[in-house]
C-alpha cells in the first residue's frame, strides 16, 4: 500500500507542477482580460454576484438580523431618555411641517402666477440593501432590484432623504450602487444659494471632498450641495448634504444620507435631460410665418 | 476517523470549501455600509455651531456603531495555516478557485490577489516538511513575511498597470491585524477543526501525500 502511494506520488508531483502553472496562467490570463476588456468581465462579475448572493439570502438575512439587534441592544438602555427627546422633537417638527405647508401652498400661488412648468415628479423602485462590498476599501451596496425592474446603469440612488450614490453594475435581479463616498464616485454638484458648480469626489472617508470649485470665498460653511444633473446622467437637485471643511482647510460634504445603517433605497427613474437643439430654427423664415399664422388661432382658442 | 482515509480527505477539502464560502459571507454581510471613520478627519465647525435641530436629530439617530478598525483577512490566514499543517486538504485547484470567487464577490481586481494568493500557498506547502520541524515563530515570521510580500507584489503590479491600487494605509492595517490574529487561526485550526500537522512517522506511511 505505502509502496503503490510512493509511486503515484512520482507522478503525481510533476503533475502537481504542471496544474499550478497552468492554474497561474489561466488566474493571470483572467486579470489581463480584466485589463484590457474590463466591461466584459465586470458583466461577469455581476452574474456571478446575481446568481449568488441572492440564494445565499436566508442564510444573511438571520445572522444580519442578529447583529443588528445586538447594536441595537445599547440603545435600548437609553430608551426612555431617547423617547422623551423624540416627543419634543416631534412637537418641533410639527410647526415646521405647518410653516412648510403654508409655504409649499404660497409657493404654489406664485408659480401658478407666473406660468413655471415644472419637470415632471420622478417616479422611483425601492430595492432592499442585500450585501455589502465585503471590504473596507470599497464602498458599494448590492441592491434586490435590477434589469428585471428596468434598472439602468448610471440612475441616482437616495435613502429618504439625500442622495446615496449610483447604480454601476446591473444583474438580472441585482444591481450594485457605488456609494458617495467610495473612491471612484465623481457627482457633479451646486453649492447653494451661491450657485457654484463643483464636483464631490469621493474618497473612502465619511465626508467626500469638494474638487474643481471655481471660487471657494463664495461657498459658506453650512451651504447647500445639491447634484446638477451636468452631463445629462442625473437628475438635477438633489440633497447630497452641506458645506463643512476640515482642519487642513479643505472643503467637504457632510452628507445628508444616514450611511450607518442602508436598508432601503430608492432608484429614480432618469431618462435623460432634453438637450438644446442648436439648429437656429426660430430665425429662418418658414418659422416666422408659421408662429405668425400660428399667432391669430392661438388667440382665437383663448 | 482514520486520518489517512479517502473519505477524511473529501471531507475536510469540502470543510474547506464551506469555511472559506462562511467568511464570505460574514464579509457580504450588509452591516458595514460606512467608512472607516479611523482616517476622517474632524468637520469644522461643528453641526451644532450651524443648525443645531439637525445636531440633536442625528445625535438621536446615532446608532453609536460607526466603523472604527479594520477586520482581518481571514481568509488568507485560514488557506495559510491549512497549507503548512495539511497541503493534501487544500489542493491548489480548490484553493485558486476559492481566491478567484473572492476577488469576484468582494469587487477586488480579479484573478491578481487570487494569484499572488496561490503562489504564496504553494510556497508554504513546499516548506510545510521545514516548518514542521520548526516552532512556531518561525512559522509566523515566514507568513507574516509572505502576507507583506503579496502585498507589495499586489500594489507593483497594478501601479505599472495604471490601476488605482487600494488605499496604503488601509492595506497595511489589514495586514497588520491578519498577522496578529494569525496564531488565533492557527490554534482554531489544529484545536477545534482538527487540522495537525502530520507525525514524521505518519508522514512515512503517507508517502507521496504530504
Amino acid at each position: 500500500m505505502a509502496r503503490d502511494r510512493s509511486q503515484s506520488s512520482d507522478y503525481t508531483g510533476p503533475l502537481r507542477r504542471l496544474l499550478l502553472a497552468f492554474l497561474v496562467v489561466v488566474l493571470a490570463a483572467v486579470f489581463l482580460l480584466w485589463r484590457i476588456d474590463s466591461p466584459r468581465v465586470e458583466r461577469f462579475r455581476a452574474q456571478v454576484t446575481d446568481s449568488l448572493v441572492p440564494n445565499l439570502d436566508w442564510a444573511m438575512a438571520p445572522v444580519t438580523g442578529a447583529v443588528n439587534l445586538m447594536r441595537d441592544f445599547r440603545s435600548y438602555q437609553r430608551l426612555s431618555e431617547q423617547n422623551r427627546e423624540l416627543r419634543s422633537e416631534l412637537r418641533r417638527m410639527q410647526t415646521w411641517k405647518e410653516a412648510a405647508l403654508q409655504l409649499e401652498q404660497e409657493n404654489a400661488r406664485l408659480l401658478d402666477l407666473n406660468n413655471v412648468r415644472l419637470d415632471p415628479r420622478l417616479t422611483y423602485v425601492t430595492g432592499v440593501v442585500l450585501a455589502d462590498s465585503g471590504s473596507p476599501f470599497r464602498q458599494s451596496v448590492l441592491l434586490n432590484v435590477g434589469a428585471r425592474d428596468g434598472l439602468v446603469e448610471g440612475w441616482a440612488t437616495m435613502d429618504g432623504i439625500g442622495l446615496v450614490g449610483r447604480i454601476s453594475g446591473v444583474g438580472q435581479n441585482t444591481a450594485r450602487v457605488i456609494l458617495l463616498t467610495d473612491a471612484n464616485s465623481r457627482i457633479p454638484a451646486v453649492i447653494q444659494p451661491s450657485g457654484q458648480r463643483a464636483i464631490v469626489a469621493g474618497d473612502n472617508s465619511v465626508a467626500p471632498p469638494i474638487d474643481f470649485l471655481e471660487n471657494p470665498d463664495l461657498v459658506r460653511p453650512g451651504d447647500r450641495v445639491i447634484s446638477s444633473g451636468d452631463g445629462g446622467v442625473f437628475p438635477t437637485g438633489l440633497l447630497i448634504g452641506q458645506i463643512a471643511a476640515d482642519p487642513g482647510g479643505r472643503l467637504r460634504v457632510r452628507l445628508a444620507a444616514d450611511f450607518e445603517r442602508l436598508e432601503f433605497l430608492r432608484v429614480l427613474r432618469h431618462h435623460g435631460t432634453d438637450t438644446v437643439v442648436t439648429q437656429p430654427s426660430v430665425i429662418s423664415d418658414d418659422a416666422i410665418s408659421a408662429s405668425d399664422a400660428a399667432a391669430p388661432i392661438a388667440a382665437a382658442t383663448e | 476517523m482514520d486520518e489517512l482515509s479517502p473519505v477524511r480527505l473529501w471531507l475536510m477539502r469540502a470543510a474547506f470549501t464551506l469555511l472559506a464560502l462562511l467568511i464570505l459571507l460574514f464579509h457580504l454581510l450588509p452591516i458595514d455600509t460606512q467608512p472607516l471613520t479611523l482616517f476622517t478627519p474632524e468637520l469644522l465647525p461643528p453641526l451644532e455651531a450651524i443648525d443645531p435641530a439637525e445636531a440633536r436629530l442625528r445625535a438621536l439617530l446615532d446608532l453609536e456603531t460607526s466603523r472604527m478598525f479594520v477586520g482581518p483577512d481571514l481568509l488568507i490566514a485560514f488557506a495559510f495555516a491549512w497549507s503548512i499543517r495539511r497541503p493534501e486538504y487544500v489542493p491548489a485547484l480548490l484553493l485558486a478557485l476559492t481566491f478567484l470567487l473572492a476577488d469576484l464577490l468582494l469587487q477586488r481586481p480579479p484573478g491578481l490577489w487570487a494569484l499572488l494568493a496561490l503562489l504564496a500557498c504553494e510556497n508554504l506547502k513546499g516548506r510545510s516538511r521545514n516548518l514542521r520541524d520548526a516552532t512556531f515563530g518561525a512559522e509566523w515570521i515566514a507568513v507574516a513575511l509572505l502576507l507583506t510580500g503579496i502585498l507589495l507584489a499586489n500594489k507593483i503590479v497594478l501601479s505599472i498597470l495604471l490601476i488605482p491600487p487600494p488605499q496604503l494605509r488601509l492595506s497595511l492595517l489589514e495586514l497588520g491585524v491578519t498577522i496578529l490574529i494569525y496564531p488565533v487561526v492557527v490554534f482554531v485550526t489544529s484545536s477545534v477543526m482538527g487540522v495537525r500537522r502530520a507525525a514524521p512517522g505518519e508522514l512515512d506511511a503517507l508517502g507521496g501525500r504530504a
